[in-house]
Parts: C-alpha cells; sequence; structure tokens
C-alpha cells in the first residue's frame, strides 16, 4: 500500500452543464422595469422598509410584501471594495482594478450590489452620490442597469 | 447543562494538500481514534457525516464513506454544514436517549480537489446574484472587511496585524502542516490584492482536512476515558441570506448563537468566566468580529487588542491558540477542528500550543456568506 500512496494522481473530471431556472414574478416585473429605466422595489407595510431588487417576503416582519414604488435611479455610496481577479468556477484569475459597491438608491432601505465606473479609486467615500448608467443596447436585461458613475 | 454529554476523543489532520483519497483519510481519521480509545466500530451506535456533495462532486457522497468510517449496517446520518453543527446534532441524538456513543466524521478536500469557493457560490440566489457576477464569497467578505475597518476605525494595516498574528500561532501548531514560518506582517502586507482590502494571507488556505470526534452519554464517557470534556451548552442562529440586508459590521447571529449556549451553560459573564476560545474566523478581521459577538471583550477593545496579542497564549483569555482557520480551513471540518482543539486545551494536551489550564472553553464554527449561520459550543472539564 505505501507505494501506491505515494502514486495517487488527479485525473480531471469536468461537470459541464446548465441549469434553466424560472424567474418568478417578483424578478421578471423588475427586469420589465430596467428595460424602461425604471427601478422598482417593495415597500413593507409593517416596518416601512423598501428593497430593490424586490424580494416577496420581509425577513424582520414576516409580511408578504405587495406594495410596488419606483424609487430612484441615484443614491449614495455605503461601502466598496475594489476588485483584483475574477472569480469564474471557482477559479481566480488576475484582473485589472474594478469596483463594486453598495449603492443605497434614494427610496430605498436597503442597498444595491452594482458595478462602479468614472470614479477614481481615492475618491471613493461613503455618502458619495451616484447615478445609475444605462445600456438598453445590453444583450442580457440583468445588464440594462449597467453600472452607477458620478451624479 | 450539567454532565450528560461529553467528547471523549478528537483525531484530525489538516493541511495544503495531504496526498490521500477522501475515503483513506476518512478512514485513517477514524481508525486511529478507535485505536486511540482502545474500542471497534461496533461500539459506535450512530455516525454523523460532515461533508458537501457540491465539493465531492458526486450526490449523497456520504454513501460512498460509510465504509471507510465503518459506518456500513450501522446508523449514519448526515450534515451538509460545518462540523461543529454535527456535534450538536450527537449531543441531541444522545440527549434524546437513544444512542450513547456518536462518532462525528467532518471532511473536505479542497486543497487539491476543488476550490472551496464553489459551495458559496452556488449558495448564491442563481437567477440574480450568480446573473451579475459581482458577488462571491471573495468579494462579500471584502465588503464586510472594509465596514469592520470603518466602523472601529481601522486602517488596512490593522489587517495585517491581525492575520499575522493568526499566522505566526498556526506556525507553532504541528497539527498545522501549511508552511507558516516567517509570516510577519511584512509578509502578509506585501501578498497580493484579492478584493481591497482583503490580500491573499488575510484570506483562509485551500485546505484538504478531517476530524473524527466522538460524543458519548455520562455513564459511558466515564468508561471510555478519565478525562471527558462535558458539553455545557450549545446555541446556533442565521442571519438574513441577503448580505444587503445586514449590518455587515457585526455578527447579530453570532451573538445570538453565543447568547444560547450561554444560557444554556449557565454562564453569564463570558468574559470572565470563559478561558480559552477556539473562533472560525476565514477572514482576518472575522475573528476580532466574533470575539465581540461572543460577549469575549468589551465592545470597541476586540480589534486593537487582538492585533497587538492581548488574546495570546500567556492572555487570561487565549483566543486560538491553534492558529485558527486563517492557518488552516477545511471545509466542512473547520468548527470540528475547533472542538478538537478546544478539547486538547481542556485536556491539557495540546503540546507547544498549550494556553494555560482552562476549564471552561468556547468553540465556534460558520457557514454561509459573510458568516450567515453561526454555531457556538461551551466545553468544560
Amino acid at each position: 500500500m505505501e507505494g501506491l500512496m505515494e502514486s495517487y494522481f488527479t485525473p480531471l473530471v469536468p461537470m459541464d452543464f446548465g441549469y434553466q431556472y424560472r424567474l418568478g414574478a417578483y424578478l421578471e416585473r423588475y427586469l420589465d422595469g430596467l428595460r424602461e429605466r425604471k427601478i422598482l422595489g417593495v415597500r413593507c407595510e409593517g416596518c416601512g422598509d423598501v428593497m430593490v431588487p424586490p424580494r416577496m417576503y420581509c425577513g424582520k416582519c414576516r409580511r408578504k410584501l405587495e406594495e410596488w414604488i419606483e424609487v430612484k435611479d441615484r443614491g449614495e455610496l455605503v461601502e466598496f471594495t475594489v476588485g483584483h481577479v475574477i472569480m469564474s468556477k471557482g477559479k481566480l484569475s488576475p484582473s485589472d482594478p474594478y469596483i463594486i459597491g453598495l449603492v443605497r438608491l434614494d427610496g430605498a432601505t436597503h442597498p444595491l450590489l452594482a458595478r462602479i465606473q468614472g470614479v477614481e479609486v481615492s475618491s471613493l467615500r461613503p455618502g458619495m452620490r451616484l447615478r445609475a448608467h444605462w445600456n438598453e443596447a445590453a444583450e442580457n436585461d440583468y445588464f440594462v442597469l449597467d453600472h452607477f458613475g458620478p451624479e | 447543562m450539567d454532565e450528560k454529554v461529553a467528547v471523549v476523543g478528537i483525531n484530525y489532520a489538516q493541511g495544503d494538500d495531504l496526498g490521500l483519497t477522501r475515503e483513506r483519510l476518512c478512514f485513517q481519521t477514524v481508525k486511529g481514534l478507535l485505536v486511540q480509545l482502545g474500542i471497534d466500530r461496533h461500539a459506535i451506535d450512530s455516525f454523523i457525516l460532515a461533508s458537501n456533495d457540491f465539493l465531492e462532486g458526486r450526490t449523497i457522497s456520504n454513501v460512498f464513506e460509510d465504509g471507510p468510517v465503518g459506518a456500513y449496517l450501522k446508523d449514519e446520518t448526515k450534515v451538509e454544514m460545518d462540523g461543529i453543527n454535527a456535534v450538536v446534532y450527537g449531543a441531541l441524538r444522545i440527549l434524546e436517549g437513544s444512542y450513547d456513543t456518536v462518532m462525528v466524521v467532518a471532511h473536505s478536500l479542497c486543497g487539491h480537489q476543488v476550490s472551496p469557493y464553489l459551495q458559496v457560490q452556488y449558495s448564491l440566489d442563481p437567477t440574480y446574484d450568480r446573473q451579475l457576477g459581482l458577488l462571491n464569497e471573495l468579494s462579500g467578505a471584502a465588503l464586510q472587511a472594509r465596514s469592520y475597518l470603518r466602523r472601529n476605525g481601522l486602517d488596512e494595516g490593522w489587517l495585517d496585524q491581525a492575520a499575522a498574528r493568526e499566522l505566526a500561532a498556526g506556525a507553532a501548531n504541528e497539527k498545522v502542516t501549511r508552511p507558516l514560518q516567517g509570516m510577519d506582517e511584512g509578509k502578509v502586507g506585501s501578498s497580493p490584492f484579492l478584493y481591497e482590502p482583503l490580500r491573499e494571507l488575510h484570506c483562509y488556505p485551500p485546505t484538504d482536512g478531517a476530524c473524527a470526534i466522538v460524543l458519548a452519554s455520562a455513564g459511558k464517557a466515564r468508561e471510555l476515558t478519565d478525562k471527558p470534556v462535558w458539553i455545557k451548552g450549545f446555541g446556533s442562529s442565521i442571519d438574513s441570506y441577503y448580505i444587503t440586508h445586514r449590518d455587515l459590521t457585526v455578527s447579530s447571529s453570532a451573538a445570538e448563537a453565543a447568547r444560547r449556549a450561554y444560557a444554556m451553560a449557565g454562564i453569564t459573564d463570558p468574559e470572565v468566566q470563559i478561558g480559552l476560545a477556539e473562533i472560525s474566523g476565514l477572514f482576518a478581521h472575522q475573528t476580532p468580529m466574533l470575539i465581540e459577538a461572543l460577549g469575549l471583550a468589551p465592545e470597541g477593545e476586540a480589534p486593537r487588542g487582538f492585533a497587538q496579542g492581548s488574546f495570546g497564549r500567556e492572555a487570561r483569555l487565549p483566543v486560538n491558540p491553534s492558529g485558527g482557520a486563517l492557518s488552516a480551513h477545511p471545509v466542512c471540518a473547520t468548527g470540528a477542528v475547533r472542538v478538537a482543539e478546544a478539547f486538547r486545551q481542556l485536556r491539557g494536551e495540546a503540546g507547544a500550543v498549550q494556553a494555560g489550564e482552562p476549564r471552561l472553553a468556547v468553540a465556534h464554527g460558520q457557514d454561509g456568506l459573510c458568516m450567515q449561520q453561526n454555531t457556538v459550543l461551551v466545553l468544560g472539564i
């Protein structure tokens, strides 16, 4: 057995397949909104929180959320990180630095995680005003709201 | 909780690449423990495995472990979580009265087999976060780290100090086989950024590892060992799934888990009563954050105190004399290893990393993005 211990090798066993998930009514309505340059959230009757993207239930109040409201496409930076790697299928590869930030849109309670561009890293501060940049030509609905930049 | 369930034995191995198949690793870990206790597999009533199908790349992966761990034709069950939850599960099984002995076996092979980041990556919402591609275990941890630094008025150099302090402890631990000699602040601070402010050496290393723990009822425990380590209390809690719905500067679920564990253990002043803590901080900011959540330091004192060594091996309350999860993080086994490290400390068997003579210890494990889920166990001798 000891000889075998030294000779363990590691063949690659790939898994390569996709899943086709249905989005559900809330996310579909959110993405429909993006196509019209509208950012939609839902408001909780109990605590008043406004969640973007919309969730069906409030975790705090356990209430179903049914009041849809449009929030502004501008807001303030809450926190950020600068990525120096890209993670794909669990593997890290080097990347030019890029900014990811939590942006609290005017009218919303919870921040939205988004890409931030057109801002020097050294000038990033919580509270900094930002606005959405749209890309109607995006092939994928998720990326119609492309990034946030200076207001 | 009085003397009802005890940890009676532990055995574990962890390293960058242990050079073993998962079957052999699990077999050796369990066999080693059975030999240590002078029993065979028939002395075990119930087996609880902690592993992750996704990381194994096969469904119901535990059935293929039943042979190596000796669970075939016996009662076997599984938690797809950190192994500390398997320890809690085992304690519950014994308290419920149907079993006198439980073998917990936790393992993963992210050192060589597959990326450790996958299990969190594939816990993200497939129709939103995974579509945008912005959120992952590291970018989430980076947002949490920066939130924590900002709240406490700390600079990024503090992360270097905090990480160097854990890695230096790990270097002294013969149970950590990662080469950690000379990992000082300078070396940590010059490792490359992954997501700012987190550098490579602020983050846990991909690790192979397995941990086996035998639990026993009071009567059985005294038959199996002269020095049972009693489980005094345990508690779990889980935060909101979405990090945008949480306050990233604190861990409210770790605080709640600790509150429950302390209530069961009858602990009213953890900072004074607890003599040792083994905490699963996967990123440099998390152990200090958890020291606060677990009530082991007055508010605001943990961050600077931890980085400057006030929870070191000589301290009244040593935290992670093992080197913690920054030194070795075998996903699924890490929380079980914290229990094992606390066990050998309480028994005075921790060798080069022995930290005084603690009588009461706390062990902590976590799961999920930005430590969404936390479990706390109180152990005493």
